[in-house]
């Protein structure tokens, strides 16, 4: 896997303000306070994959009574999120778990690079949090047929999971229930843009989400 | 009002497939299909702020009772809405109302021609629909602070509310003030990314717009119109 520095994809990089409205950093900073304020179990953190399970009412149903805080920042990529997490986002917060569900929006990089800076993730998690477990969601396949970024998308996923593999620290989750319907489309009852979850495509991902977090709550902490 | 060949912000556009999975093409060849297959009586057209609409619960309680369609498209600039009905989905469907939503994606586009665009599209839905009343909604403030986005968006209203009465079958309708707080902020409960509304968010817009349809609708008579209210 590609070193750091020659990795653009684990280089902490913030999102640059191109719009003039401030709403990435802004998010940054709420996300910071959150983090003085609140004792989280369970902190997820990633791009709007992880924002938009927060608008949604299965959020309140299966994640909240876990005592969750969410840091999903919509069009992040690994590099963003690594930035934010070495900025203020992992501290004063004790969570057991940390679910990170990152790589979508990743353009412009290899399979390896994107992968590379899952894996810088990872590392810097348990750098802050020694004791935390870190679960790493699969990439869903996205786009309506059969495309290049699914390719891309799968091929993250087999290289992070190969990776992840050897620690005790970080487990590989895929939450993709079947997206991909045997003619190759996905529905948009699933994903409304072919990228996004509708309320029914989060249900098929939550729950055994829900089950697997619970089950790493309930082991005793990890050294 | 700037004159369309003059304003970029009313010059039909798609949307490129930077990224390579086609899903711009895709949505819109999906709303086309719903136009073959559906009898819309409400048409909601626009960018992400529309889009979301129909994914939270809202949508299902409160407009799909009305026989609407959701044409939204996030990231969509007046230019993309402008080509997308031209290019199909306008077609088969005669829809009592259109709600029309979008200019905040319009970065490279001055206020003026932002409105200039909203008013190009608005005018070719009433050219299509000539029975139709078109409601434009307000561009909403943007950032948790005031910023220059917000500025401009006000002005892009401003402009629509002097603009639109000359279509004759337009309003506009304006929720903005509900969203800024006395300090200037806007809250993340309304607006998760200080952009998209959440689910409260969309309740507030959604009552003024409700009633404004079911207004429009009673007004177009209509058998079907009695099992509604």
């Amino acid at each position: 896997m590609s070193a750091e520095a020659s990795n653009p994809a684990a280089t902490p990089t913030p999102c640059e303000d191109a719009q003039g409205d401030g709403r990435w950093m802004s998010q940054h900073v709420r996300f910071v306070s959150e983090c003085k304020e609140r004792e989280p179990d369970v902190v997820f953190v990633g791009d709007s994959l992880v924002q938009l399970m927060h608008q949604f009412g299965i959020w309140r149903q299966l994640f909240s009574p876990l005592h969750c805080l969410n840091f999903g920042i919509g069009g992040d990529a690994t590099q963003h999120v690594l930035w934010r997490l070495s900025n203020g986002e992992l501290d004063n917060i004790s969570p057991k778990v940390v679910v990170l569900w990152v790589g979508t929006n990743n353009h412009g990089h290899t399979a390896e690079q994107i992968a590379g800076g899952i894996m810088a993730i990872v590392q810097l998690i348990h750098n802050k949090l020694p004791h935390a477990h870190t679960l790493v969601l699969g990439v869903l396949p996205r786009g309506r047929m059969p495309n290049p970024l699914r390719e891309r998308n799968a091929q993250v996923n087999k290289l992070v999971q190969d990776a992840l593999s050897s620690l005790s620290h970080a487990s590989f989750f895929n939450v993709d229930p079947g997206f991909v319907l045997s003619d190759g489309s996905i529905s948009h009852q699933d994903m409304y843009d072919y990228l996004h979850l509708t309320a029914h495509g989060y249900q098929a991902v939550c729950e055994p989400l829900h089950a697997q977090i619970k089950s790493l709550l309930e082991k005793p902490a990890e050294n | 009002m700037s004159g369309d060949d003059l304003n970029p912000a009313a010059v039909p556009q798609p949307v490129e497939d930077l990224h390579g999975d086609g899903r711009w093409l895709a949505q819109h060849a999906r709303f086309v299909q719903e136009c073959k297959d559906g009898e819309p009586e409400v048409l909601f057209v626009g960018d992400s702020m529309v889009q979301l609409m129909e994914q939270y619960e809202i949508w299902r309680e409160m407009f799909s009772p009305l026989h609407a369609l959701n044409f939204g498209l996030a990231g969509d600039t007046t230019c993309n809405v402008l080509w997308r009905l031209q290019n199909g989905e306008l077609q088969n469907i005669r829809p009592k109302a259109v709600v029309l939503w979008v200019g905040t994606n319009n970065h490279g586009h001055t206020a003026e021609q932002v409105a200039g665009g909203i008013v190009a599209i608005a005018q070719l839905l009433t050219n299509r629909l000539p029975k139709a009343k078109i409601v434009v909604l307000g561009l909403l403030p943007r950032g948790e602070r005031p910023n220059p986005l917000r500025e401009k968006n006000a002005a892009v209203n401003r402009l629509l509310c002097s603009w639109l009465p000359r279509l004759g079958q337009a309003s506009f309708l304006d929720v903005s003030k509900e969203f800024v707080h006395a300090d200037g902020t806007i809250s993340s409960q309304d607006m998760f990314d200080y952009l998209h509304l959440t689910s409260a968010g969309y309740r507030t817009l959604a009552k003024p717009l409700l009633d404004l349809l079911l207004q429009i609708l009673e007004e177009t008579p209509e058998d079907r119109r009695a099992s509604l209210v």
